[in-house]
């Protein structure tokens, strides 16, 4: 990527980015991508639910009340109270902090991971480079859930096992596209010159090459986090993720939804939502970010 | 003349129409061969092994393929018959036991059964060899030694002459096991069949099925009548609940929640039976003495003060099945302690509030003043053990304790408990038998192998000692109800609720009655099954 700039005078400081150009590039992110805005607004509340879950949350998220057993949507319980009396509501909002968490951090991890593998995979090239991409591979050959389910069971079942199974799958994907990115930029003239002029491999890989993977990146990273959200609900439907009474989303589906069904189906039908409505914020704006970022498909004037 | 005739032909047709509507009736009332029985079991067998096992998923299973020396009348329960003993006598004085053999018994290899089997079993359930378990031994403390003065007559020696003898050996998990295959590997069991019981193990399919074939030289004559059983493993609750709705399976052996069990009989109406046999089980907290700080008494009691168990059984009787608070021995016995004797324990007090003061007072005074933070081990079941659990786990965050609920397959919660590799952990104790206090009470002394949390409590094993051998029926109840008052007053266990087992069953099942320990009656050798 190359950007037209001239060589600073003595004493010049360079100029902060005027602030509305910022509001600018939202505003015009909302206009150009209305549906990837939606998405951002999903994740922004999403965000804020988890965060402020201690000041908006109704109830007590651990409290049984036997008197308020399986009572269906109200107002006093707008979305009904599960087979403990609990509020599915506050449930659910706690149940954004375990998502978000997780979700986030497991997908940072993985898609770091990813990446760092990409670049160099891409940068040192040769056999370490077939090596790395056969190993990828062969992660690649498992489907993600499955690949989760395995190293959970192997691992057992705690939050920072949850964490690096659901990250572990996350790698390959990464890895592959970012070392494609990583592939064009090491073509560059300047990254030659500066091998040239004596810079490590390191600084070359951090300075020249990781700037020009960061579209890519963030790509990645929004659109797994979604997929994170999911298989991290998976997980803990099949009894391999957190245990209860921690309010997770999967929990609450495989706990006494499928038991109560007839009984209470606003156990199943809301928690159902809560997870639909963020994967699908999620793959919202990941797709209007790729649209963004991806060179290809923006217009330049 | 036309008249009478025409009576007589109107006769004739109404007794045949009567005999047509009776005859299925009727039909229904004998036995029929054939037909395969479909259970659903909630989930693998961590051993084939019974002696080393204590779980129902060995026994409801493997209880097919052997006989026991002597059993409780599947129709006629508490009634004690011979099975592999056709008859025995017991000395004046009550301490020597004398078994005869029925003669001819084959083990499913072709091999004659004889009283060196019967041995070699019991042997190995009341005297086993070092590093095998025997999670039962305690209940044969009784036995002095077992003799075999003939081929086919087994002598049982005792200690002391103990009331519960013939009830404990009637235990149904005391499946009688060929000698040559102990002495070959004392644990071929873990992993191989060989019984003289009505039915033998066709194929295991691990987290899948479990299929049984009929033994047709099976040595009671005429049995059984089925041609074979499957089980299926289904671990979730609500699916064992649903093949049943489905017909897809006929009978689930254990127990289902009160709530599903409505959902069943209301969806299948006539085409099902809901059985309540009993409360053969209890839910409770195992405490790791050894570690801190559950070796302080003040921290174990205000554990039991932060259960309001008025609440519990209206939340978790419903949806469980856990719906009678009791000490440590079944409700409804001379043995079950007075509901003034509950109140005065901790944990069994009215007033909860005032039981919170309490717990954090005694914490504060322990040294937690701000409570600690523990794991909580628990099998990977649903009912009840999922759902008590989650009650208990958020009644202790009231008094500061955070307990991470830790699930467990159940053969790696079963190897957690053996290897005491837990802090707390939920504890089902009852028994399988007929609940006397030799059978109950005697996982609370230090030397039982089913003490997971390894206390030694001197005055329990006292009070335990002397019960087991007093004869007065009313001393014996006050020693019992000492017992349990101690053991809960020093919260060595959590005492929780008892469970209600509801057994559900297809109405095709014949001379079957459910009995109250969901272990009992599992062999089915004269279980059949009428047509679709």
């Amino acid at each position: 990527m190359a950007i037209a700039t001239r060589p600073a005078r003595p004493g010049e400081r360079p100029q902060a980015l005027p602030r509305h150009h910022a509001w600018g590039a939202i505003g015009k992110f909302v206009r150009t991508k209305p549906l990837g805005a939606a998405g951002a607004a999903i994740i922004v509340l999403m965000a804020l639910t988890a965060v402020c879950a201690d000041l908006i949350a109704p109830y007590d998220v651990y409290e049984i009340n036997q008197q308020l057993q399986f009572t269906p949507p109200s107002l006093a319980h707008w979305l009904g109270t599960d087979e403990f009396g609990r509020d599915v509501l506050t449930r659910i909002i706690y149940g954004a902090r375990i998502a978000l968490f997780i979700g986030l951090v497991s997908s940072f991890l993985g898609a770091t991971g990813g990446a760092v593998i990409g670049v160099f995979s891409a940068y040192l090239g040769g056999k370490t480079d077939l090596w790395i991409q056969r190993l990828m591979d062969i992660l690649l050959a498992f489907p993600l859930l499955v690949l989760a389910l395995a190293i959970v069971t192997v691992l057992g079942r705690s939050i920072p096992n949850l964490i690096v199974a659901i990250a572990i799958p996350v790698i390959p994907r990464t890895a592959r596209i970012v070392r494609s990115s990583a592939l064009s930029a090491k073509e560059n003239v300047y990254v030659e010159a500066a091998r040239a002029v004596g810079s490590s491999h390191l600084r070359v890989m951090w300075c020249h090459i990781v700037p020009n993977i960061m579209a890519p990146f963030l790509i990645i990273l929004t659109a797994q986090l979604g997929s994170a959200i999911l298989t991290e609900a998976a997980l803990s439907f099949l009894g391999l993720g957190t245990a209860e009474p921690t309010p997770s989303w999967g929990l609450m589906l495989s706990g006494g939804a499928p038991m109560y069904a007839e009984k209470a189906p606003w156990l199943a039908i809301f928690p159902g939502l809560a997870i639909s409505l963020a994967v699908f914020g999620f793959n919202l704006f990941g797709d209007s970010l790729r649209d963004a970022l991806d060179p290809k498909l923006r217009h330049r004037t | 003349m036309r008249g009478f005739k025409k009576n007589m032909w109107l006769l004739a047709v109404v007794m045949l129409t009567g005999l047509w509507a009776v005859s299925p009736a009727l039909a229904e009332d004998k036995p029929h061969y054939g037909g395969v029985l479909r259970v659903a079991l909630a989930g693998d067998p961590p051993s084939l092994d019974m002696h080393q096992e204590q779980t129902f998923m060995v026994t409801i299973p493997m209880s097919t393929v052997y006989n026991t020396l002597v059993m409780f009348d599947p129709h006629q329960y508490p009634k004690i018959i011979g099975d592999l003993a056709q008859a025995w006598t017991v000395s004046e004085d009550g301490m020597t036991w004398t078994f005869t053999l029925h003669q001819g018994v084959k083990f499913h290899d072709g091999s004659e059964l004889t009283s060196a089997d019967v041995k070699a079993s019991w042997d190995k359930i009341v005297f086993p060899p070092e590093g095998v378990v025997s999670t039962r031994k305690s209940l044969y403390q009784m036995v002095k030694s077992i003799e075999t003065p003939e081929r086919y007559t087994v002598v049982f020696r005792l200690h002391y002459p103990a009331a519960s003898f013939l009830s404990m050996l009637a235990h149904p998990a005391n499946f009688i096991y060929a000698k040559k295959y102990l002495d070959q590997d004392i644990n071929w069991y873990k992993t191989h069949t060989m019984g003289t019981g009505p039915f033998k193990l066709q194929e295991y399919v691990r987290g899948a099925t479990l299929e049984f074939k009929r033994n047709s030289d099976y040595w009671k004559k005429g049995l059984p009548y089925l041609d074979g059983a499957k089980y299926f493993i289904i671990p979730d609750t609500g699916a064992r609940a649903k093949s049943i709705r489905a017909e897809r399976t006929d009978v689930e052996f254990r127990g289902f929640a009160p709530v599903e069990v409505e959902s069943i009989t209301a969806q299948m109406g006539d085409k099902v039976m809901a059985a309540h046999p009993g409360q053969p089980a209890h839910w409770g907290i195992a405490v790791n003495v050894d570690k801190k700080p559950f070796d302080d008494v003040r921290v174990r009691q205000a554990l039991s003060l932060a259960l309001d168990r008025y609440e519990m059984v209206k939340t978790l009787g419903p949806l469980t099945g856990l719906d009678t608070i009791a000490g440590p021995m079944p409700p409804g016995t001379p043995w079950t302690l007075s509901p003034e004797e509950l109140q005065a324990l901790p944990g069994f007090g009215k007033d909860h509030e005032a039981n919170l003061r309490e717990a954090k007072r005694l914490l504060a005074e322990a040294g937690y003043p701000n409570g600690f933070q523990t794991v909580l081990t628990n099998r990977a079941v649903k009912l009840p053990y999922i759902d008590f659990g989650v009650y208990v786990v958020s009644a202790w965050k009231k008094i500061g304790v955070e307990a991470e609920h830790k699930l467990e397959e159940s053969a790696a919660w079963s190897k957690s408990r053996l290897t005491r590799d837990f802090e707390l952990l939920v504890d089902p104790f009852g028994f399988a038998a007929e609940g006397d206090p030799d059978e109950v009470m005697v996982k609370f002394t230090s030397s039982s192998p089913s003490n997971w949390g390894r206390f030694k409590d001197p005055m329990v094993d006292q009070l335990f000692e002397r019960q087991k051998v007093e004869r007065d029926a009313q001393k014996r109840a006050q020693l019992v109800h000492d017992m349990q008052k101690r053991v809960m007053d020093k919260a060595w266990e959590i005492v929780g609720l008892w469970w209600t087992r509801v057994e559900v069953r297809s109405a095709r099942i014949h001379n079957y009655e459910p009995l109250p320990s969901h272990w009992m009656n599992r062999r089915l050798e004269d279980v059949w099954l009428s047509a679709r």
